[in-house]
């Protein structure tokens, strides 16, 4: 049954991922891409890591809508009614992506699986939670700060307006001079 | 304490959510017949669901380039993930899907709306629709994470992702009792998916109805559906999250359940008029500035608790 | 049985309606709007989710493509009803939805099938897209960022705007770079004689006007006004309070009834701290620029963003509906000073009433600290000329004086352009409803003895 599953959603991925390339809108393009990375997120839950499967679903839509957004905006498909091609460079892409699959895919048949050797665990999301958060409390706590850092960082740098803007240059204007007011009134 | 329901109840799943919605519907439609000055009385409320006809026998439109393929999708994904998400959640001590990580999949579907709501406001190739789109992810931004907060505050309490397990943690106390804000930022963010009410900004007026606006038929029957099928949901939700699940006095858990949900419903419809529609640019900066820290604040309470336990 | 008849009987039992006013069909409007209200008839914003399409009054050569293009936009089952004058509209409903109920087919829903035609953006004129799309352009945006460009018509037709009233838009994003006026929608039919003005324009024609009469005319005004602004702003219940409040003063209700009610209303309204939260900030218009831009009435006496607007507007319905009694004559010449003692005189408790509201006022303005200006100082300490409105010589409609060159809602659609510039669509919205042009007055010349 499971091995069935496993296979239609790996069928269902696969070809959400080959749209990606072949539509003709960006639109069409990013909801292809989120099929077949809510595909994929099944395969985790197939695989017996519900937590994982689900979060990856869940983060994958809420990334791929605020993406499309953005590719929408940048990529000058004004309102996805011209026909537009993902692929550039499309030798090139194809002779990476052909080495690419059959690296990894010999890499499955080829490496050595280890064996089961303990019983598998009734809650895998608690499992998960040990790994990840027993032995590896600091590397995560550090990688979470690392990321908050970096995305507050990125932000104010692509800022044009900075605080002397908002604030005035003695920055005692309140409320801030902004374009649109925020909903707390700084 | 929650047990998985037999297989005929995931036929009797989503019919009860619609039961539950249309309960809601009728609600409102008295609230609205009272500020009219009309009388309200069972005919007005079953004057509202008129519509259910009328807009099937509507003749199906199509804007010019449209994308009917994403259109349908979306207009689609919005009802269907609302059923979709009640499958955990346990009605009386029967659940149709008792899953492991129930509360990070009512999440889950919960988000597939936006999804659904950008696709069919995108479909439709007209400028209110597109607006009406963009605005849900804008509002999508605000309210997700205090209500993430929200849910992790109740798992934490719990120590469980399912959704039998918060149920059974609230023996004695529930959770609304000692994390009153994580349920009043669940109560908002069940507004907030449902795009009714104050946050009804992606159909807002001022864009006349925006992503519905330029929907008939079937389409818009979907698209209405959902909200309050995603209002019915988040209504039942909350019981088992935060007010205890099935459990009261009495020999009937199904009936505490629907008690329960019955009211959480009625409370939102009630609330929600009493208020004029919230814009995602003002909202989203309280909902990161204010609402934020104070959900990981409410969410370091049951943390603290469960470690000295 | 027929299940297609018992659909339609369904619709025609409560169909959506689709209102178009024409300009000068005010009266009409009120009446229809009446009529739907009590009979539990919901309003279509768009023409996707009507099924009848409502005219009131008579359509001009201007506003008639628009018209005919709703029409088109409409899917079956539609009806078309259309009245000229308020006693029309009761019979023009029924019949229309009788002729929705009969499952013949009608003449023109063949045709319109799948692919009915689109309008660009508001349900109006807009830069439709009937041959091919129209592609956008570029140009720099507020962040220094090259986005694409959008055009569109906001009106004649949207809901819960000045009907007739076109605002040709640059958007980028949902951010208006530009916004232009286009006069000639405003859809001038034949004489056009204003309704909110009508007092004041028989009193310049040598009519006895009592100002309780005028006072009454011009608060219902206000709470029109107010009604389309709660209901852009989202809150359906607070603006069909304010049109049923209005409904009853335009049918003469007692002065006694309608008192608590409208002072009730001001004061939910007005102390809401949301609708303050959510529009504060919003379209600031100083009062020296009202008044050089040639704005004279609420939105001039307002000084200020759109709360300082609404709340104008609840003050002086407060005002007004406390005045309905008064039997001064309109038009009369006596110095303001006598006028005003004899007034106090008459009513020994307005000026308690109205302290009542000052320092209900006062509490209202503390929550936003950021305005130390305000109009909250009692009535008495104002500058002569604010309180003007209630000075029966000068005729102070309700967007304004009505002596001056042009009608006073020229003047506020005028400052549109440049109040909507930079602002999002839902500010644009907004900003134009708290200001709320009246169309009557921008399609009519006003007769030239109100000038006088």
């Amino acid at each position: 049954m499971s091995a069935v599953l496993f296979g239609v959603l790996a069928v269902l991925a696969l070809v959400a991922a080959l749209l990606v390339f072949s539509v003709g809108s960006m639109a069409r393009a990013t909801f292809a891409l989120l099929a077949s990375l809510v595909c994929a997120g099944g395969e985790v839950v197939v695989l017996g890591l519900p937590y994982l499967g689900l979060v990856t679903v869940l983060m994958m839509v809420m990334e791929m809508v605020v993406m499309a957004v953005f590719m929408v905006a940048y990529m000058m498909d004004p309102a996805g009614l011209t026909q537009m091609s993902m692929v550039h460079n499309k030798r090139g892409s194809l002779v990476i992506s052909a080495g690419v699959f059959v690296a990894l895919a010999a890499g499955i048949l080829l490496v050595r699986w280890p064996e089961r050797t303990g019983t598998r665990p009734a809650d895998t999301t608690f499992q998960l939670g040990e790994s990840l958060m027993g032995g590896q409390m600091l590397t995560m706590i550090t990688l979470g700060f690392v990321l908050l850092a970096t995305m507050v960082g990125a932000t104010v740098l692509a800022t044009r307006r900075g605080r002397y803007d908002r604030f005035g240059d003695d920055l005692d204007q309140r409320p801030a001079r902004d374009p649109v007011g925020g909903g707390v009134g700084r | 304490m929650v047990d998985a329901a037999p297989w005929w109840s995931l036929f009797v799943a989503p019919a009860l959510l619609p039961a539950l919605a249309v309960f809601a519907v009728a609600a409102d439609a008295l609230l609205i017949a009272r500020e009219a000055g009309r009388p309200a009385g069972v005919v007005t409320a079953g004057r509202r669901l008129l519509e259910v006809p009328r807009l099937l026998v509507a003749q199906p439109r199509r804007t010019p380039s449209s994308d009917t393929l994403l259109r349908r999708a979306g207009v689609v994904t919005v009802p269907v993930a609302a059923v979709l998400a009640v499958l955990v959640v346990p009605f009386g001590r029967r659940t149709v899907g008792d899953l492991s990580v129930g509360v990070v999949w009512f999440n889950a579907m919960e988000v597939l709306t936006w999804a659904g709501l950008w696709m069919s406001g995108w479909g439709q190739n007209a400028a209110f629709s597109l607006i009406g789109g963009y605005r849900y992810l804008a509002q999508g931004l605000a309210y997700e994470l205090p209500l993430m907060f929200a849910l992790i505050s109740a798992a934490t309490g719990a120590q469980s992702l399912r959704v039998g397990g918060v149920v059974a943690a609230q023996h004695g106390l529930w959770f609304a009792v000692w994390m009153p804000f994580a349920f009043a930022v669940f109560l908002t963010s069940v507004s907030a998916f449902s795009f009714l009410g104050p946050f009804s900004y992606p159909a807002g007026r001022d864009i006349a109805g925006g992503v519905l606006g330029d929907t008939s038929g079937a389409d818009r029957l979907l698209l209405q559906a959902g909200r309050w099928l995603w209002l019915a949901a988040g209504a039942a939700m909350a019981v088992p999250l935060f007010l205890g699940g099935g459990a009261g006095p009495g020999p009937a858990p199904w009936a505490w359940s629907l008690l329960k949900t019955l009211a959480v419903l009625v409370a939102l419809v009630c609330i929600q008029r009493r208020f004029p529609m919230v814009r995602a640019d003002r909202y989203v900066e309280f909902a990161w500035v204010v609402l934020v820290p104070l959900a990981v604040l409410q969410a370091l309470v049951p943390a603290l608790v469960v470690l000295n336990r | 049985m027929d299940l297609r008849a018992v659909l339609l009987r369904a619709t025609a039992a409560r169909p959506r309606v689709l209102l178009l006013t024409m300009p000068g069909a005010t009266a009409v409007r009120l009446a229809a709007e009446r009529e739907l209200r009590r009979r539990d008839l919901p309003e279509a914003r768009t023409p996707a989710e009507a099924n009848v399409l409502f005219v009131a009054g008579a359509v001009g050569p201007s506003l008639e493509p628009a018209v005919d293009r709703l029409w088109r936009d409409m899917p079956a089952p539609r009806v078309r009803a259309h009245a000229r004058t308020a006693d029309e509209v009761a019979a023009a409903v029924a019949a229309s939805r009788v002729s929705l109920a009969t499952p013949l087919p009608r003449p023109g829903i063949e045709g319109h099938g799948e692919g009915t035609h689109h309008h660009g953006g508001g349900h109006g004129d807009g830069t439709g897209m009937p041959a091919g799309p129209a592609m956008a352009e570029r140009g720099p945006d507020r962040d220094g960022l090259a986005l694409d460009r959008v055009h569109l018509s906001f009106g004649p037709f949207l809901p819960d705007w000045p009907a007739g009233l076109t605002m040709r838009l640059t958007l980028q994003g949902d951010v208006i770079q530009r916004a232009d006026l286009a006069e000639s929608l405003w859809g001038a039919t034949a004489a056009v004689s204003p309704y909110w003005t009508e007092p004041w324009t028989r009193a310049a024609a040598g009519e006895e006007v009592l100002l309780g009469e005028a006072a009454r005319r011009r608060a219902a005004a206000h709470l029109d006004s107010l009604g389309r602004f709660l209901a852009v702003a989202g809150w359906p219940g607070q603006a069909t309070a304010a049109r049923r409040l209005r409904d009853d003063l335009v049918a003469g209700a007692e002065a006694a009834a309608v008192r608590p009610r409208a002072e009730r209303f001001a004061r939910r309204t007005g102390r809401s701290r949301t609708l303050y939260w959510l529009t504060r900030g919003m379209g600031e218009l100083s009062r020296a620029e009202a008044e050089a831009a040639g704005v004279s009435g609420p939105a001039a006496r307002a000084d200020g963003d759109v709360p300082a607007r609404y709340r104008e507007w609840l003050t002086a319905v407060v005002d007004d509906v406390a005045r309905l009694d008064d039997r001064t004559r309109l038009n009369d010449r006596r110095p303001l000073g006598d006028r005003r003692r004899l007034y106090d005189h008459s009513r020994p408790n307005d000026q308690d009433r109205r302290d009542d509201r000052d320092r209900r006022n006062d509490r209202n303005r503390r929550a936003d600290q950021d305005r130390p200006d305000d109009h909250s100082r009692p009535s008495d300490q104002r500058r002569p000329d604010d309180r003007s409105p209630h000075d029966p010589a000068a005729p102070h409609g309700p967007r304004g004086r009505l002596d001056g060159p042009r009608p006073p809602s020229a003047a506020l659609a005028a400052v549109l352009p440049r109040l909507l510039a930079g602002a999002e669509v839902a500010a644009a919205r907004l900003i134009v409803a708290s200001l709320d042009p009246d169309p009557d007055e921008l399609a009519a010349q006003l007769p030239a003895a109100a000038r006088g």
